[in-house]
């Protein structure tokens, strides 16, 4: 382990963190790709900032850069404000536009110079470290790690100091107004961080590393929680882990550490995915399934209170009246005896007292059309929990 | 956010509990670029050196993507030796920031008399970087890697000085071959097609015609019109074959040899040139000597 790895992870850990803030709020209103977006459309800002600087390491070229990112924001809010078309669509019109205006002026006027996105934004993150900052020739530290750094506390700073106008403005924009805080200004607050975060960030670690980490540690954590104090935080702590665990992951395969840092973000992604408690594909499967069995219960009980022969309600005639597959038999006879809805009798299945109460009330239920009542009727009758 | 931190903490404690395993022998640690390059100073250091090369053969140096291990490399470097003259693309600026360091980033293209070398079109201050098709460029090459591999080393001066006259000697028979070699390809079917603007020197130190399909840099693509064109120069000139290089797609050749042979002129792809990367290592053509004399080998038998 030398400096320079450790140097690695550090700017690595601390653009996930700086991503994952601003990441979360456009996740929420529906704006992930602004960041994609920005990518692209602070193009005319660097070729104006070139014309202006005549130099190509400029950091003037930056600031250039963050500004195009902002009038991309506010243009996209603009359109969108019109209702005429969705956030995506806004932001899908507004960037190759700014975009194309950076490549006409390149071919109009600079056609021999080269100066593209690449030359003058996209870091690497492999080579950070050799890029020092000098303070009257003492060796500081990295330079990304402080332009990464500085955006990153101005991001925490505003976060805390506007933490409920955010909160208010991203979920009721209608009652942020009534409160008095205008949405607007929050809103262009924020994307303005945004804009800054992603064109600080380009420079240090490189294009598809700052849209991935703005964008999916935000939406893992999103399938987690609802709360937005606890998805900031997990935001923040996927983008970390993805961040060091990637870099271990490139060393091991010695292989480009933007990459394995995404490829980790998605592997992350995946299991929250499959395994999340609420919205993961497993336990939604697992609730249908649960869900069938209940109608299943429910048609099984109908069927005893409807019919009182008693061949009718022989345990071995239920299938082929109720046409069910013997599994699924054997589990609704199980959950409606474990539950105390029937008893079996010599091979006859009759209803009990609470078995019949459930039952009658559930048709009611059914005949009256209130579904919501059936849900609460389960939590009363403790079903499926012994 | 506090919790935040100690996660932080913990993930990297947990994932660093690991210990360096920097190799240091005391030798001297030499990292260079090109394979090219790396062959010159494999040639020259020999066992007093440990040399690590960036790129791999077959990789592009336009188009090169650092992977975690060439960090520690660069880490552990004493002395980089690169090509320069923008061919090693953001690497460049990577090195020339590297100056203020304990490391000795050394441009090799920077020794060259600028008159010397083939300016392009479009850059003013751009010159065509891929020097080492010039037998004599890259003899200055060998000198100043010697004569920087001594300042640093001076214990082993001797043998690297010893290591320069052989590899000069092999250099100088190389010339030789290269030279009765294309004696042999008559002066008007001198004509080289190939993907990307690399083999200019060797051009216009053989008497070669050098056409490549796209410009200087493998980033750009060839256009619809670039292809009819060239297609149409072909024809004109009778030109028995075009080449693929061994950093370069195939696709953009093939398109071209299906255009000429849709016009009814036959056109065969001669081979792949080694251009921006030597071969395999092991096999002859993963030296500089090998890959030179390949090439001249490869070119005379598809022209003739």
């Amino acid at each position: 382990m030398n400096s320079a790895q450790i140097e690695i992870q550090l700017i690595a850990s601390l653009v996930a963190i700086a991503c994952a803030i601003p990441g979360t709020f456009l996740v929420l209103r529906k704006m992930a790709m602004i960041s994609d977006a920005i990518s692209h459309s602070i193009l005319p800002g660097i070729v104006i900032g070139f014309f202006i600087t005549q130099d190509l390491n400029s950091p003037l070229l930056i600031l250039f850069a963050a500004f195009t990112g902002i009038i991309t924001v506010v243009l996209v809010e603009y359109i969108q404000k019109t209702g005429l078309v969705k956030e995506d669509t806004a932001i899908g019109l507004v960037f190759p536009a700014l975009f194309s205006i950076g490549v006409i002026l390149i071919a109009k006027n600079a056609n021999d110079v080269h100066l593209d996105v690449d030359a003058v934004l996209l870091g690497e993150l492999a080579f950070a470290p050799f890029d020092r900052l000098l303070i009257l020739g003492t060796d500081v530290g990295p330079k990304a790690l402080w332009i990464i750094g500085v955006i990153l506390l101005i991001t925490i700073t505003l976060l805390i100091a506007f933490f409920k106008e955010l909160k208010v403005s991203t979920f009721d924009a209608g009652l942020a107004a009534s409160l008095g805080f205008s949405p607007a200004i929050i809103h262009y607050g924020l994307m303005s961080v945004a804009s800054v975060t992603t064109v600080g960030a380009f420079d240090a670690v490189g294009a598809i590393l700052v849209v991935a980490l703005m964008i999916a540690p935000a939406a893992t954590a999103y399938l987690l929680t609802t709360d937005l104090k606890k998805m900031l935080s997990l935001a923040i702590s996927f983008g970390v882990l993805s961040a060091i665990s990637g870099y271990w992951f490139a060393h091991w395969l010695d292989a480009s550490i933007a990459g394995s840092i995404t490829t980790m973000l998605g592997l992350l992604f995946l299991l929250v995915y499959l395994f999340a408690p609420s919205k993961g594909v497993i336990a939604v499967m697992y609730r249908e399934k649960q869900k069938r069995t209940e109608v299943s219960l429910l048609t099984f009980l109908l069927h005893l209170k409807n019919h009182n022969e008693l061949e009718e309600r022989h345990v071995n005639h239920l299938r082929e009246h109720i046409n069910w597959q013997k599994v699924r038999a054997k589990t609704v006879l199980e959950l409606a005896l474990k539950n105390n809805m029937i008893v079996v009798n010599e091979s006859i299945v009759s209803l009990t007292q609470k078995g019949n109460t459930f039952t009658s009330k559930a048709i009611d239920y059914i005949i009256t059309n209130e579904d919501a009542q059936i849900e609460d009727m389960k939590d009363d009758f403790f079903l499926f929990r012994g | 956010m506090k919790k935040n931190i100690l996660i932080i903490a913990i993930t990297v404690l947990l994932f660093n509990c690991k210990n360096d395993t920097k190799q240091n022998n005391g030798k001297l640690n030499v990292v260079t670029t090109t394979s090219m390059i790396t062959d010159l100073v494999k040639n020259i250091g020999g066992d007093h050196i440990n040399i690590q090369g960036l790129m791999g053969s077959g990789v592009d140096p336009h188009l090169y993507k650092a992977s975690e291990g060439d960090v520690t490399k660069l880490v552990n470097a004493d002395v980089i030796f690169y090509n320069g003259l923008h061919l090693e693309g953001k690497l460049v600026e990577v090195f020339e920031k590297m100056g203020s360091n304990t490391k000795t980033p050394i441009e090799l293209g920077a020794v060259l008399d600028k008159s010397q070398l083939i300016g392009s079109d479009y850059f003013a201050s751009n010159y065509d970087p891929h020097v080492w098709f010039n037998i004599a460029f890259f003899k200055q090459f060998s000198n100043k890697v010697t004569v920087i591999l001594s300042e640093k080393n001076p214990e082993n001066a001797n043998s690297f000085v010893k290591n320069e006259k052989l590899f000069l000697q092999k250099l100088e028979a190389l010339e030789q071959n290269v030279l009765a070699t294309i004696e042999t390809l008559p002066k008007e079917k001198r004509i080289l097609v190939t993907a990307h603007d690399a083999f200019n020197y060797f051009g216009k130190n053989y008497g070669f015609n050098v056409v490549g399909l796209q410009g200087l840099s493998t980033a750009t693509e060839a256009g619809v019109q670039d292809v009819q064109k060239l297609a149409a120069f072909i024809i004109e000139n009778k030109v028995k074959a075009i080449f693929v290089e061994s950093s370069v797609p195939k696709r953009t050749i093939e398109a071209l040899q299906a255009a000429v042979n849709s016009k009814g002129h036959d056109v065969v792809i001669g081979g792949t040139l080694f251009s921006d990367a030597l071969g395999n290592a092991g096999t002859v053509e993963g030296t500089y000597v090998g890959m030179f004399e390949y090439n001249v080998n490869t070119i005379v038998n598809a022209l003739k």
